[in-house]
Order: structure tokens, then sequence, then C-alpha cells
């Protein structure tokens, strides 16, 4: 019963971060062709924002209820960060994984179709909601770029012994990243408090949103004494985006999470 | 590069083979206490015992880092080491209790005797936070003193930290988080908790009515017999409003006209706002065929059956209203307090009311009932120790800002080597 339909975004979006993608690799070759790239990429994200947009103005709520909204914004945010980090650092590479990144979260609501409603548990009407769940997607999707640092150091080191790389990116990342985990997780122990009667009750999801958030506060401690260690701190830094992927969807599987208040998909 | 000299372990200074060996024995020290005691009581350190712990362990902390900063064990707790290995220490814990479902009775028998499946109430969780805290608590100090205004950030995000695990861990003792529930016109002043003992609150409330507002229901194709929706057809799925038309299941549905509360009378319904009515909608299903149909759609209620419509004589599929969601629920209560004042209010759900001290939820009501429901739970909290906690919580959100701001710029040659 919507008046637009949800898949042609999705689709659009694809179409033209593919293209984007298709035309980078030879946009060195010609100023028109990076153009072209740029331009395409681009007009992906405003396809997606404008969605975005329509999406909760059809809804008259913020469309970050269901998993599959908040893939909607992962992808948005990854591909934004990713343009930007290209745009600040000049890393290509990370304009290629971020996109591909947001292809497939968008490829996975587009295979799996929402029935979109307008619904919304009164526990979830609240000033908080957008801002927790909007600053914990941004800083998902800026970890997210932290672990592909990590990935692909691992795989420099341990293939690729002779070529040079850094870790600074992730650093930047993380810093970046955390402040903005803690922002959420801190955000949603004020909501906590006024929907549920308390800021922490180690709920499943709380338990896994403090794994990852400590996590990554290994990872900057252990960077900081031994900065030489680039190996482990790489691992670190690869498992905690294993955690933080659990947090996000993986708790819904866990038999520790039967009883969790987390869970609004059903 | 740092020469790889061996050093012995428990010489000074310690490194991170005396933190693993800390954290170990740690967790086996906790292990045998929680065996041997069987786990915490969370209210055996309430008031004012916890404060005396509170003070007590900072003031240790404080006191050893200003007297004995050149004692082993005190200079390493304020190194990165000590704050690695309990960080794992706790995360080793944590990711145990990720795991194990919490506070059931259904785990295993090691599994509870162990502490497991009360992790937040285990020794070894106890030891592990007092570990994290000790660390955490003698980096602070070191980088206190002497006071520098380029260490502000660290300071928030430590100091904060500090003061509001130990807030939370102390403060869970002073804890009361009771229910009461309240039935219209009859004065309450009892609370349960969750032992569902009865306890006599400072309190007294008396529920005037329990209001109820619902989304619209919405179109399903189901089968009749187990009463499950059609996988294929939820993406399909619509609100039920008068006008409303889409397409579901290869037909063709317009909804004539929608009632939000109404009765069945002979083969209709009527609107009525009587006890125990239900939505109810009239539909008109359009074949691929061009065949139409026409009926009653409801979702039913506590008294009234539910009705579908018969679509598809190959499946048996049949064309039914979900049960209405809700999307606001509250209770007007009459508030009367120990002091003899007396006032109404109104507790909806994320928005608690504040009496004297104690914080006034909605909690639930009977679901059986729905938006007829003749009681409503209200759940009482009171938690003093909230202000140390929220003090640390906006320390660590400058502080988390203050993190934002340490990324590097990157070197020139990196660029595309990365």
């Amino acid at each position: 019963m919507m008046p637009f339909d949800p898949t042609w975004f999705t689709v659009s979006s694809i179409l033209l971060w593919v293209l984007a993608m298709l035309f980078f690799v030879f946009s060195k070759r010609s100023k028109l062709i990076a153009f072209t790239s740029h331009t395409l990429f681009l007009s992906g994200i405003a396809v997606l924002s404008l969605f975005a947009v329509l999406l909760w103005q059809e809804l008259g709520r913020a469309p970050l209820r269901t998993l599959g909204e908040t893939r909607l914004w992962y992808a948005l945010f990854l591909s934004l960060i990713g343009y930007a980090t290209y745009l600040r650092w000049n890393y290509r590479w990370v304009f290629y994984y971020s996109g591909m990144m947001a292809v497939l979260f968008l490829g996975i609501n587009l295979a799996s179709p929402e029935n979109y409603d307008k619904t919304l548990m009164p526990a979830l009407q609240s000033v908080w909601f957008v801002p927790h769940v909007i600053v914990y997607i941004f800083a998902y999707a800026i970890l997210a770029v932290s672990a592909l640092v990590a990935i692909k150091g691992l795989f420099t080191e341990y293939f690729r012994k002779d070529e040079d790389w850094s870790t600074q990116l992730a650093d930047n990342m993380v810093y970046l990243g955390l402040g903005f985990l803690t922002l959420g997780l801190l955000f949603g122990a004020l909501w906590g408090k006024e929907a549920w009667g308390h800021y922490w009750t180690w709920d499943p999801k709380e338990t896994w949103a403090f794994l990852t958030w400590i996590g990554y506060m290994g990872y900057i401690h252990f960077r900081y004494h031994k900065p030489a260690k680039v190996v482990p701190a790489m691992w670190i830094l690869a498992l905690a985006f294993v955690v933080l992927l659990i947090c996000w969807f993986g708790v819904n599987y866990l038999p520790s999470a039967a009883n969790s208040v987390h869970s609004y998909t059903s | 590069m740092r020469s790889k000299k061996k050093r012995a372990t428990w010489v000074s200074p310690w490194g991170y083979t005396e933190g693993w060996l800390f954290a170990l024995g740690l967790l086996i020290t906790g292990l045998a206490l929680q065996l041997a005691t069987g786990g915490l009581e969370s209210n055996t350190l309430a008031w004012p015992i916890n404060l005396f712990i509170g003070l007590g362990f900072t003031g240790l902390i404080a006191g050893s880092w200003i007297f004995l900063r050149k004692n082993s064990l005190v200079s390493w707790l304020a190194r990165v080491p000590a704050a690695i290995s309990s960080i794992a220490l706790v995360t080793f814990l944590v990711l145990l209790m990720g795991f194990t479902l919490q506070e059931d009775a259904q785990n295993p028998v090691w599994v509870q005797k162990l502490g497991l499946s009360n992790m937040t109430s285990s020794w070894p969780f106890l030891l592990g936070m007092a570990f994290f805290m000790a660390s955490l608590g003698m980096a602070t100090m070191k980088r206190l003193t002497p006071f520098k205004g380029r260490n502000i950030g660290f300071i928030l995000n430590h100091a904060g930290l500090y003061i509001l695990v130990l807030g939370g861990l102390l403060g869970s003792a002073d804890l009361q988080r009771y229910t009461m529930e309240l039935h219209e016109g009859e004065i309450v002043w009892y609370a349960g908790n969750e032992k569902g003992q009865q306890i006599e609150m400072p309190i007294a409330l008396e529920l005037q009515s329990f209001n109820m507002e619902e989304f619209n229901p919405k179109l399903a194709v189901i089968e009749p017999n187990s009463g499950r929706i059609v996988e294929e057809t939820i993406p399909e799925m619509f609100e039920v409003d008068t006008g409303n038309r889409s397409n579901i299941y290869g037909y063709d549905v317009e909804i004539i006209r929608f009632m939000e509360m109404s009765g069945k009378v002979q083969e209709r319904y009527e609107p009525t706002n009587s006890f125990g009515s239900a939505p109810s909608a009239l539909v008109k299903v359009t074949s691929e065929d061009g065949t139409t149909t026409e009926g009653w759609i409801s979702s039913g209620s506590f008294m009234m059956p539910h009705s579908l419509l018969d679509l598809d004589h190959k499946y048996g599929y049949a064309l039914a209203m979900t049960i209405p969601q809700s999307s606001h629920y509250s209770s007007d209560v009459v508030i009367y307090t120990a002091s003899g004042q007396e006032r109404e209010a109104r507790i909806e759900v994320n928005h608690p009311v504040k009496v004297e001290g104690w914080k006034l939820y909605q909690y639930s009501y009977d679901e059986r009932f729905g938006r007829w429901s003749p009681s409503s739970v209200i759940e009482v909290i009171r938690d003093p120790w909230l202000p140390v906690v929220y003090t640390g919580i906006f320390m660590v959100m400058f502080g988390s800002v203050y993190l934002m701001t340490l990324g590097k710029a990157p070197k020139k040659e990196n660029g595309e080597k990365l």
C-alpha cells in the first residue's frame, strides 16, 4: 500500500553504485571518467537518502525499528563514510570496499523484502530512539572500515610480506567509531532508565554491546602501548568486528537471548 | 623497537606475563569461592556498607598511588599491561555470560554451580571487576597527579568510567524495584518483589482508568487451521482502513468500511463501544478471473470470535485481520503519599512519574483483555545512586567526544600504498 515501490529505490542505488565502481576502475585515465564515477556514486547516495526520507514520512515514524531498516541506514552511512574517507585520505580501496558492502547490505534487503509498517511499540516511542540508533549505525559503519583495514593488513602480512601498509586509517576509524559507539551505549542507558526503569540490566543485547565496546577499548590500549606489534592489533580489530556483528544480528539467534527486550522484529 | 631481553617474572617492572597470571589467579580464586559459598547476595552490601566499601576502595587506590607508587604492584596497576589483562578477564567472563541464559534454572548443574548463570552476582565477576577497577582507578590517579590541562580528555574517560561503574556496582545493592498491581477503584499501598514477597510502600496508588490506543490492524492471508500467515504474502500485507485497496495473494482487496470497535449482529458488524468490542471490516475481494465477493473480517477479542473470509479453495487459505498492536497505553492514577499529599497523574510507557524519590513506570496490563484490561501493573523503582552513575555517564559522554578528535592527519606518502 505504499505510494512508492521500495524495490525501485534499492535497485537504482545498487545499479548506480556498481556502475560508479566500474567507472572508478578506469578513473585515472581521464577526468571525464572520474567525474562520471563520482557523479554516479553520489547519485546512488542521493537516491537512497530520498528513499529514507520518503519512508520516514510515509511510516510516520523513524524507519529504524527492524533489521532491514537498519541495513538501509547502514548502506547509506557506509557509502557516505567510504566516500568521505576516499576524499580525505585518498584510499582507493576504501571506495570499493564500502561501495561493495553497501551494495551487499541493500542486496540482503532486496532478497528478503519487508513489510514496512507503521507500528512502533510504545517502548520505542521516545526522543532517544533516533539518536540512539543513528549514532550506533554510524559507529558500526565506521568500524566496518576499520575491520576492512584489519583484514587487508592481515592479508598483506601473511601473503604479501613485501608490501608496505599502515594501520593509521584503522586507528583513526576506531577513535571515531568508538566515540560514537560510546555515545550510542550511553544514550541507550539514559533511554533504558526512562523506558524500562534501569540504565543497565545485562539484557543479552546489552551484554554483547558491552563486549563490542570493551573489544575496541582493548584495541586502543594495546595500540597505545605496543604500536609496533601490528599483527595482534589487527587480530583484535577483526575479532571485535565479529563481536559487533553478533551484537547486531547474531543476538537474535543465541539461546541466551530468549528473554531479550531488544527484539522488535517479530 | 625495544630490545628483547628476557625479564624474569615477578621482577619489577611487571608486564603482561604477570597480568595473565594475576587474572588466572583471580579466576581460580573466584571459582573456588563460588563453589565454596554459592555466590553473593546482592543486598548484603546495602547502605551504608556499600558507601564504606566505595570510599575504602577509592581511598586505598589513591593512598597507595600517593605513598607507594614505587611498589611493583601499584606502579603496574597504573600501566597498560594491567589494563589489558583486566579487560581480557572481564571480557572472558562477560563472553561466557553472553552465551549462557542468565537466571534460568534450566542450565546444567555445573553451569549453575560455577556461577555462570548468575554471572553478575558471582565471585569470579566480582574479583574481575575489582581488578578492572583497581587498574582503572590507578591509571586515573597517575594522570591526575599532577593535574595537567591536556589530560582532561583522558581523565573524563577514565574517572568517568570509574565513577559510573563503581556507582552502578555498589548502587545495585540499594536498588529497590517492585511492582504494584492495580485494579480500578482500589487503593493499593503494597508492592511485590521478584520473590513474590509483599512490601509496604510509602506511597499508595489508585487506578482510575487504564487507557490504550491501537494501530490499525493489517490484512493478511492465513492458513485457517494453524492460524499462520502465508509466508509469501507477508510483504503484501497492508493496513486495514476505510478506502484502502491493494493486491494480496493475487486478489484485489478493497476495504469498504473499517470499524475500530464493533460487535457482531447476526452476519454483520455494527459499531459499538461496549466492553469487549472488536475491530472489523467489510471487504470486497476480486479474484483474477473477475469474480467478486464481499464479506466481513474481524480479529475478534476475548469476548468475540474472529471472522475470516474464505479465499482459495485449493489450499483453504482465508483473508484475516491481524490482532491490532497497541500504539500507546497508560494508567490514570491517584497518588497518595505518606505525608498526606494527593495528586492525579498519568503513567505512560517512556514517561515515568516521580514521587518522593520513587519513579513509577507503566509496566504491563492484563494482555488477555487488551484494551479492555481491568488492571494495570505499575513498576516502582528507587535508585538513590543514580546521580553518581549519571555523573559518570556525562563525564564519559564528553570524554567520547574527545576520543573522536584523536585521529591523526595522514602522512602524505601513505596515500595509495595502504
